[in-house]
């Protein structure tokens, strides 16, 4: 085979997954940001006359603290994920191949059933009626049934469960790709544990770190059924705010609008990682 | 080990062959229906089939403005039956969705009770036809809540912290607000929406969860011990739990209509009146209505409901709460003030 045909036959290979991209990902947007320029009309149509007007309105006080309010959840939420992902990954790491092997799979094993019905089991957990009240007031821990859901808690319950994978995964092959010697070095020079945390694994593993915290905190402002289903739907964020334009406000216009602004968002935190040195292949490769 | 193999073939085999076989039928008339989930059990559209040898295709939405997106943005002629409530139908005459609709298609026509046509939405019924009604409704459980309650100004009540479901659907809770301050459930006048917007904030604390798919679970688990929702949820919920009293407030309650219509363009319309028929027959409407205890308003099945559907006040709805009772309207461009307040008090 000559040099002329291997190329030929790599984009052959290729085509799949430009006409993926092109047709699912970028036609859709496309159109996400032409409609977003348009008017609504008061029967749910379009009118195809050019306004920024959408726009402004995002910049609405209210559609602000709509903003503000999913930061902060996505914001736990990553925290959270961090928190219980570092001990996890580097437990996992310490332990034979075979081992890493069947508790990295265990991690996705949840993937195979849809979200929106492992959501539906947390229901019966947390309830007032649910298992864990039932165990701890059985076992006389608390006297009282704890609010477990239609809260904060609820939400932040069901955020972290869903996403804690797309943390770990990121995070641990960051961590495996560690020299043990280095930490051997370290300890033997006498750094202590914390020390060793802070100033060898966690610079270390920072592209995997900032590819989770982007993989948790970007769906974490639009997973709208969460809030819905463990939040009792009394907090809005994002993603609730999008899809009540397009299913309840009748103004794709608008929801359109928000869906771009939430993009330019995520666009930034990529931008802001690469400024700090980050490496595109990084995020991609793990 | 091979004779194994062969015989799994054979077997799948004939069994793809049957299951292709039960795709075609003898006709090869079909009706493809779009309508809310849980609303027509299974074994109505079965029989359905069985007897005039239509086949049915179904498919489902679950809120008005999926069936207006679902509608507008297939081809012309992909549904031929669909299920619009008061408002949508307005719009979608507006827009021009809808065939009109010919009553002398229709044998059964006569089993519609006249006091449900002729309503503000499609005067003269010229694009639909009533299937069922609901209402909102105040569900309380009586093994709780002992205080009398006929206001929605008592939800105030500061015993309720969260204690109240309410249903997931800014229309309608807006709606609730306005009524409670003696406003029109449909205005657009900024400052009566203020005064709305700040006893929905009074009401926050009490409220426990929005929710629209199932808010009959929180009475029914003792969640939550009040709720505000549609009267065929209240009416199941009642089936669990026999201490759940249904208060339809003074002020009035929201009104839903869901109504057969047939999309512009559609191309099995001959079907369409065939099954809508077939629902409009009183033995048919009896089953549905029982599975989902709507408000049925076909008078002939309403001689055939036993006891435990007439004397439920949370399916049978009573006719004065009917008279009392307000329509969800289509208040056009003003929907996305009604959509702010909603972003704002959540």
């Amino acid at each position: 085979m000559t040099m002329n045909n291997k190329k030929i036959w790599r984009y052959f290979f290729l085509i799949p997954v430009i006409v993926y991209v092109a047709l699912l990902i970028a036609l859709p947007l496309l159109y996400i940001l032409l409609i977003s320029f348009f008017k609504s009309d008061s029967y749910g149509g379009m009118i195809t006359t050019f306004t920024i007007q959408n726009y402004i309105e995002v910049f609405d006080q209210v559609y602000i603290n709509v903003f503000l309010k999913s930061i902060l959840i996505a914001g736990l939420t990553t925290f959270i994920c961090i928190l219980i992902s570092y001990p996890f990954v580097l437990a996992v790491s310490h332990k034979k191949p075979r081992t890493q092997k069947i508790l990295m799979t265990l991690v996705m094993v949840p993937f195979l059933t849809n979200s929106l019905i492992r959501m539906y089991g947390w229901l019966v957990l947390l309830r007032k009626s649910g298992v864990i009240n039932q165990v701890l007031l059985g076992t006389g821990v608390i006297h009282e049934s704890l609010s477990l859901m239609y809260n904060m808690s609820g939400i932040l319950i069901g955020m972290t469960y869903t996403l804690l994978p797309f943390m770990i995964l990121p995070l641990y092959s960051s961590v495996s790709t560690i020299d043990p010697s280095l930490l051997e070095a370290a300890s033997d020079l006498g750094a202590s544990k914390i020390k060793i945390f802070f100033k060898i694994i966690v610079p270390q593993t920072l592209p995997g770190l900032f590819n989770g915290s982007l993989m948790v905190f970007t769906p974490a402002l639009g997973y709208f059924f969460i809030v819905d289903i463990l939040g009792g739907g009394k907090i809005m964020i994002l993603g609730n705010l999008i899809k009540n334009q397009f299913l309840t406000a009748r103004n794709w216009p608008f929801g359109a609008a928000i869906s771009i602004v939430l993009v330019l968002i995520t666009s930034l935190l990529i931008l802001a990682y690469r400024k700090l040195g980050g490496k595109m292949d990084d995020l991609g490769g793990a | 080990m091979k004779k194994l193999v062969r015989i799994t073939v054979l077997i799948i085999c004939v069994m793809s062959l049957s299951l292709l076989s039960g795709c075609t039928n003898k006709t090869g008339r079909v009706v493809n229906v779009l309508n809310w989930s849980s609303y027509i059990p299974d074994s109505v559209i079965r029989d359905f089939e069985k007897e005039t040898g239509i086949e049915v295709n179904y498919s489902t939405y679950s809120s008005n403005e999926e069936c207006l997106a679902k509608v507008s943005s297939a081809k012309e002629g992909t549904y031929d039956l669909i299920f619009p409530s008061d408002y949508m139908i307005e719009i979608m005459t507006n827009r021009k969705m809808l065939e009109p609709m010919h009553w002398n298609e229709l044998e059964n026509i006569d089993n519609l009770d006249p006091f449900y046509l002729n309503q503000s939405f499609d005067p003269g019924n010229g694009y639909s036809l009533p299937f069922v009604m609901a209402s909102t409704v105040i569900a309380v459980n009586r093994n709780h809540i002992t205080d009398s309650i006929t206001s929605y100004q008592d939800l105030l009540n500061e015993k309720y912290r969260n204690n109240i479901t309410l249903i997931d659907d800014e229309r309608i809770i807006i709606g609730i607000a306005l009524l409670a301050n003696g406003y029109d459930m449909n205005t657009t006048n900024e400052e009566e929406l203020e005064v709305a917007k700040e006893w929905l904030l009074q009401l926050k604390p009490n409220i426990k969860a929005f929710d629209s798919d199932s808010p009959k679970n929180f009475l029914i688990t003792g969640e939550s011990d009040i709720a505000v929702l549609w009267n065929a949820e209240a009416a199941l919920a009642y089936q669990e739990n026999n201490n759940i009293e249904f208060i339809y407030p003074k002020e009035g309650s929201a009104l839903s209509m869901d109504n057969f219509a047939i999309p512009k363009g559609a191309k099995h319309q001959e079907e369409a009146y065939e099954f809508i028929d077939y629902i409009l027959r009183a033995d048919v409407m009896k089953k549905i209505i029982e599975s989902y205890p709507y408000k049925n308003v076909n008078q002939e099945t309403q001689k055939l409901l036993g006891d435990d559907y007439l004397e439920n006040d949370a399916s049978n709805i009573p006719s004065e709460v009917i008279e009392n009772g307000i329509f969800v309207k289509n208040i056009g461009s003003s929907i996305k003030q009604y959509d702010k307040l909603w972003a704002e008090i959540k």
